[in-house]
């Protein structure tokens, strides 16, 4: 078949993550730590490697780095990195990630880019999209969300590979906002459907031994009051990123405080900075040329695309100075 | 809820290369040997233009106020946005993407600009801009951005993503062309390579592959509004709304956009439309010239671009049928410089014509190198274009018009039209709405044959619904129900057409049919007199509108299903290629609506069964057959409608009722003609859906050998396909029947290739090894033996290749041992042994490689054999030598003759004008594209570089077969492959085992036999062809 996608453009995990990652010891089992509702905490440890994995909110999280500058503040001394793998339109059948081919070969790449990043910890937000199928959806939704978690926990099949742990963490998605143009009656529509599949979200996680970060719960209350959570009644606003941000930092025992957003504007700067260099990484534009099926063409230009690994590297540096100076 | 693969289709075509590429490949040659870069000088640039008689040229910007321009737009102040990028091909490691958009204005009016303002920067790659609401909206890679200037500093101040998730596979494919349309939607395009999956409040929107979406961003309402295309990077839209568009890699000129339309490329239908000039060069950009500074010669003609030949084109349009036809005109502009790269262009405010030049020597990216450093990135120019002697049009600020100056201008022409719009729309319902209202009302009121009534109002008063589309807030009193009534009741049929489109924007506020608040008609209702209109192309959009209508989660199925039976009225009617898409299109998106209701009897086709059978046949689906059986057995239905009934049960039916129609195509009182296309189309349900007449078929044997020779072919073929085995003696009868034309028994062959039984196997053996026996049919023994027994064909086969038969035979027979899985293996075995005289061994070889697929086992058979004495290879110093004489010497006329020379078989797959196959790329117009040197490789070694969109697909089907050809079209179910043969053949996706992307179909040493100077004829032949 046509074009076996390169899961990790232009080779492996860089050199200077993978002695990182040597060096970094696994702290605790997460799953020993279940409390009794079946959810384990959420614990960030010192070298945590963060993959987050979504639709569009978390896409562009990418550039707003809320959230992720919230969990880095928050753990200053912990050098956690953060790889933003949100795709706009995507689903737990990776519908976005097929390219020229089939979303199963997406699926199959997603799983596959990672495997590549070795992650410690996965976060996985979903079911917005998946929720315009409505109850006819549902199951096969449930039932995807707990393939992808069991998936995402298993080692590469290559012979000798060992398994990585990764903890998971299962993200509601924010509710539907009566924002224009989203109608009241519209939202309130698609928020009956949505309720449900966060109540899905929710039970895959205990399933599955994962933290849950509620933001279909809880993120309205951390707005604050007269702040729209959405810009167009799905995708967050800059309050809602931020609300979202204080979620996720309480889902992981450290609640925001003060003028947080103020406080860390330096770390966000970087955080974004990182990040955008990162998607030029890992979603490069002509991917026909460079990896795929013209890459007779252009092939020979791949070799940039690793050399942004050690830009990645260096804006992480500066994200991780600057966390661990934040007052 | 994993989607068909989308692209599949379509990869492999994509995949490996091009040949003659007119597009990019032939860039690949005539641009890495690019060596003769030009200084970057502008005034030399305008020296080099060949302008049109009575045109002049000047330059209105350049670099450095622009740098590497991709998308013009004016706004209603007449000033020129611009949106340019440094960046691409490729962001380079640690680049900070810094593109802008740029505003251009000449204060003056001495036709430079003089002031350029930088309105964005930090843009990664803007591959288009558009002005409007406060700001403009802009092309960022995997986003549609709105950037606003909230302070009037003319610099952008506030972000905001409208839209993301586009694909960037490819960055000349980026979502680009950005045009308001006269719905004040904001309309955009995404090339082949981009794989978009846009989220939006609706739900997610995908679009993998060529299209144009259609978006409103306010709402933020998005859909597909048509697909396909490789590069649709012109769209201009007429004053009557219809949308023209042009390709940037296809070839067919200039293509009419109406909603749910489909061209080349387009994934998920079987069904494709076509472009209004065939083999015309690649085009980039488009705009409608008009305008009181243009002479009138030029009003309503087009200007588009053929960038890769760096000439400015014209083309006029003439209304035919339900859209056009299209005619090109002389160039505007030619150049010698290979850097003009005019990419698209606008009508200026002062009505002259603006054209941004990208100012480029190498053009794609593909390849030539991304960071090669012939790669301009720096310049650029906007030229304007102006008729000599004639005065300019006065140049105005729209935003300072009062709203009655502004209606008043919307019936102009160009940008004083857009610019009106644009500026009456952003103030707003509350503001325009009362003026809006006694415009409206007083043009409505003035009907034909009043008092005050001129032919000029049936424009107005669609251009005062189409500031109601765009003024349009959502709310039941946004609509004007009494002006729409009377657009689509206009004297003048485009107005009618137009008017379909706005029913559907409105269905959600016209009520229920005949229920309307004020007991007025409904949506489905207003549209009904549109599918019986006498023009055909009011015809096309009201049955896409009723489609559209009866789509909407709100309509009930009664009313869809009226709407299915209005949108059938068009069967009635005579249909060119687009209305009969349009009508089909609407049967297999409507099927739940009608074939329930036609299923319960209730299905109102107004006592044409015709409507239904269309529908029927259009959806594909079986469901009916049933039915159409009950309708045959009252025997009610005759004349065409019975044949059209009998063919669709036919093609359709149960193998019951199949039998049913067998039984009518045997019966004594049924006329020969009549017969055998009986049998034809029941031959096509075996061949398509495996379903043959139920019961005994030995009856068919008598029709064997009909008086009538169209039936006995049939029959023979039909008796070939269900494995009659009665008809086995008479088969080899006429097989062996030396008095019977050639052709019968040819078909007798590959029938008994089909039947059980040793009987047959003998008797197709019998005949090739007879010495006595004809080339042909030992060919078609041989072809048929080699699905019965490989080897023993093998071994026949070998000893027949090695007396050297003709090409045709040959090829025939080669084709079926590389149509049969493994069969190329099997015929290696004794071919090892033999020696093959050089006219075979090529023949062979064509056909290994037209089968596009590695044949390894046979490919080194023929490799040893041709070591000694086979093709001969040619080396850089014979190919210096050829391109000397193409450019001094060689004769075209010459070139011509071999063209169409049988032997080189290159009419039979490459098209020029109206003549020839289309299996390759289309060649009218190759010489304006591909340089000699290009021409000269691809003839010699076709497989290096295959064009875009002629890659090959091998499939293997459950049967064993396998098939190679370049993909035309998938739909869910199925899948149509064009042979090397010029073949379409239709593949069920259910019977497919596995697909791979081959190679080029065009045979290696078809030019083996030529000299030098006849190659130089030939080249130079097709290098001045499209010059």
């Amino acid at each position: 078949m046509p074009s076996k996608a390169c899961p990790w453009p232009g080779g492996l995990l860089p050199l200077a993550a993978r002695l990182f990652l040597a060096v970094a010891i696994w702290p605790c089992s997460g799953l020993a730590a279940a409390e009794p509702d079946g959810q384990p905490p959420i614990e960030l440890n010192s070298g945590d490697r963060v993959v987050l994995l979504g639709d569009a909110i978390i896409e562009r999280e990418g550039e707003r780095g809320a959230i992720e500058t919230a969990l880095v503040a928050t753990h200053p001394g912990a050098n956690l990195t953060f790889r933003n793998l949100g795709w706009s339109g995507d689903t737990v059948w990776a519908e976005s990630r097929g390219v020229f081919d089939a979303p199963s070969a997406g699926y199959a790449r997603l799983l596959d880019l990672v495997r590549g990043l070795e992650p410690t910890v996965v976060i996985v937000a979903y079911g917005r999209n998946e929720s315009f199928s409505g109850a006819a959806g549902l199951a096969p939704f449930r039932e995807q969300l707990g393939r992808l978690c069991r998936d995402l926990r298993r080692p590469p099949q290559e012979p000798g590979a060992k398994a990585i742990p990764t903890r998971l963490v299962l993200v509601t998605p924010p509710p539907f906002e009566a924002t224009p143009p989203l109608s009241t009656a519209a939202a309130a529509a698609r928020n009956a459907a949505l309720s449900d599949y966060a109540a899905a979200i929710r039970e895959v996680a205990i399933e599955q031994g994962a933290g849950v970060v509620d933001l279909f719960g809880a993120v309205e209350a951390s707005l604050p009051a007269g702040a729209r959570l959405t810009e167009n009644g799905v995708h967050l606003s800059d309050a809602g990123y931020d609300a979202a941000a204080a979620v996720y930092a309480a889902a992981c025992g450290n609640p925001l405080s003060g003028d947080f957003a103020g406080r860390t504007a330096a770390i966000r700067a970087a955080v974004n900075a990182k990040n955008r260099l990162f998607f030029h990484r890992w979603r490069p534009a002509n991917e026909t040329y460079l990896f795929l099926f013209r890459r007779h063409e252009q092939g020979n230009n791949a070799v940039e695309i690793p050399q942004f690994d050690p830009l990645v590297e260096a804006a992480e540096a500066t994200v991780r100075k600057l966390a661990k100076e934040s007052p | 809820m994993p989607l068909a693969s989308p692209l599949r289709a379509l990869l492999p075509a994509l995949l490996l290369a091009l040949f003659l590429a007119v597009s990019v490949a032939h860039v690949a040659s005539a641009q890495r040997a690019l060596t003769d870069i030009p200084v970057p000088d502008p005034a030399a640039e305008l020296e080099a233009m060949e302008v049109a008689e009575g045109y002049e040229v000047n330059l209105f910007a350049t670099d450095p106020a622009i740098r590497k321009p991709l998308q013009i737009n004016f706004d209603p102040r007449g000033r020129l946005w611009v949106s340019s990028s440094s960046v691409y091909p490729q962001l380079r490691p640690g680049e900070i993407p810094d593109d802008t958009v740029t505003i251009l204005d000449d204060t003056d009016g001495d036709g430079v600009a003089d002031v350029s303002q930088v309105f964005a920067s930090g843009l990664h790659m803007p591959t288009a801009v558009l002005p409007g609401d406060g700001g403009c909206y802009v092309a960022n890679a995997t986003e549609m951005l709105h950037l606003a200037d909230t302070d009037g500093d003319d610099r952008a101040d506030a972000r905001r993503t409208m839209l993301s998730g586009f694909g960037t596979e490819d960055t000349h494919h980026l979502v680009h062309t950005f045009r308001w349309g006269v719905d004040s939607r904001l309309y955009f395009n995404q090339s082949i390579y981009i794989h978009s999956h846009v989220e939006t409040p609706s739900g997610v929107h995908r679009l993998n592959g060529g299209g144009m979406w259609r978006f409103r961003p306010s709402t933020l309402d998005l859909a597909v509004f048509a697909r396909g295309w490789v590069n649709p990077w012109g769209h201009a839209i007429d004053p009557w709304g219809r949308s023209l568009v042009t390709d940037g890699a296809g070839g067919e000129g200039i293509n009419l956009g109406f909603p749910g339309a489909a061209y080349f490329t387009a994934i998920g239908t079987p069904r494709i439309l076509h472009g209004m000039n065939p083999g015309s060069p690649k085009l980039c950009g488009l705009e409608i010239l008009s305008g009181a500074h243009l002479p009138d010669e030029a009003h309503g003609t087009l200007v588009t671009h053929d960038f890769r030949a760096n000439r400015v084109c014209r083309y006029r349009l003439t209304e035919s049928g339900s859209g056009f036809e299209s005619e090109k005109l002389p160039d505007l502009i030619r150049s010698s410089r290979v850097d003009f790269r005019p990419i698209d262009v606008q009508m200026g405010p002062d009505g002259a014509i603006y054209i941004a030049d990208w100012y480029n020597p190498i053009i794609q990216h593909g390849e030539v190198d991304f960071r090669d450093d012939r790669r301009d990135r720096t310049h650029g120019r906007i030229w304007r274009v102006t008729a000599k002697g004639r005065p300019l049009v006065p140049r105005f600020d729209a935003t300072k018009l009062s709203n009655g100056e502004l209606i008043d201008v919307l019936t102009a022409d160009g940008w004083a039209r857009d610019a009106a719009r644009r500026v009456l729309v952003e103030r707003g319902i509350d503001e325009v709405g009362p003026d809006l209202d006694t415009w409206a009302s007083a043009a409505r009121h003035a009907a034909p044959g009043t008092p005050g009534y001129h032919r000029g109002l049936e424009r107005r008063c669609l251009e005062l619904l189409w500031l109601r589309q765009g003024l349009d807030d959502g709310s039941t009193a946004a609509i004007d129900r009494a002006l729409l009534s009377r657009v689509l009741t206009s004297p003048d049929p485009r107005a009618r057409a137009a008017a379909a489109r706005v029913v559907v924007d409105w269905a959600d506020r016209l009520g229920k049919p005949g229920a309307g608040p004020d007991g007025s008609l409904g949506p489905i209702d207003l549209l009904a007199p549109t599918v019986d209109d006498d023009v055909a192309a009011v015809r096309l959009e009201g049955v896409r509108a009723l489609a559209a209508v009866a789509a909407r989660d709100e309509t009930s199925p009664t009313d869809a299903t009226r709407a299915a039976a209005l949108a059938l009225h068009v069967v009635d009617h005579p249909r060119d290629d687009a209305l009969d898409y349009a009508v089909w299109l609407a049967a297999r998106e409507l099927q739940g609506a009608w074939l329930p209701a036609v299923l319960a009897g209730s299905f109102d086709d107004g006592g044409k069964i015709a409507r239904v059978l269309f529908a029927i046949r259009a959806a594909e689906t079986t469901a009916a057959s049933g039915w159409m059986v009950e309708q045959w057995q009252q025997g009610t239905v005759t004349g065409a409608d019975f044949d059209a009934l009998l063919h669709a049960v036919a093609l359709l039916g149960t193998a019951e009722e199949l039998r049913q129609v067998y039984d009518v195509a045997l019966a004594a009182t049924t006329p020969a003609a009549k017969a055998a296309s009986l049998l034809d189309h029941l031959a096509e349900s075996q061949r398509k859906r495996k379903v043959a007449p139920a019961g005994d078929r030995a009856g068919l044997t008598r029709l064997l050998t009909s008086p009538d020779e169209a039936l006995q072919r049939a029959a023979i073929d039909a008796a070939g396909l269900w494995q009659v085995e009665a008809a086995a003696e008479t088969l080899e009868r006429i097989a062996a029947d030396a008095e019977r034309p050639l052709p019968r028994r040819e078909s007798a062959c590959r029938a008994l290739g089909n039947l059980p039984g040793k009987a047959a196997h003998d008797a197709l053996a019998t005949l090739a090894a007879g010495p006595m026996t004809p080339e042909p049919l030992v060919a078609a023994s041989l072809a048929a033996l080699v699905g019965r027994s490989a080897d023993e064909a093998a071994g026949l086969t070998a000893t027949w290749l090695a007396r050297g038969p003709g090409d045709t035979a040959v090829h025939e027979v080669l084709r079926a041992f590389l149509g049969a899985r493994g069969g190329a293996d099997r015929l290696a075995i004794p071919l090892a042994d033999i020696t093959l005289p050089p006219p075979t061994l090529r023949a062979v070889l064509q056909d290994v490689t037209a089968a596009g697929r590695p044949e390894p086992a046979l490919t080194a058979v023929l490799e040893r054999a041709s070591a000694t004495g086979g093709s001969p290879s040619i080396t850089p110093q014979q190919r210096a030598e050829i391109l000397t004489l193409v450019a001094n010497g060689a004769d075209a006329g010459r070139g011509r003759e071999l063209y169409r020379r049988e032997a080189l078989r290159c009419v039979a797959c490459h098209r020029i004008d109206r003549e020839g196959g289309r299996v390759g790329p289309n060649l009218t117009a190759i010489g304006s594209a591909a340089q000699p040197d290009y021409l000269l490789d691809a003839l010699l070694e076709p497989a290096k570089s295959v064009k875009e969109g002629y890659g090959s697909l091998v499939v293997v089907t459950a049967d064993g077969q396998v098939t190679s050809g370049i993909p035309v079209s998938r739909s869910d179910t199925e899948l149509v492959l064009r042979t090397a043969l010029d073949k379409e053949v239709r593949l069920q996706l259910a019977d497919i085992d596995e697909e791979a992307p081959g190679t080029s179909l065009m045979p290696a040493g078809l030019v083996d036999g030529l000299s030098k100077e006849e190659i130089a004829d030939l080249v130079r032949y097709l290098s001045a062809l499209g010059r």
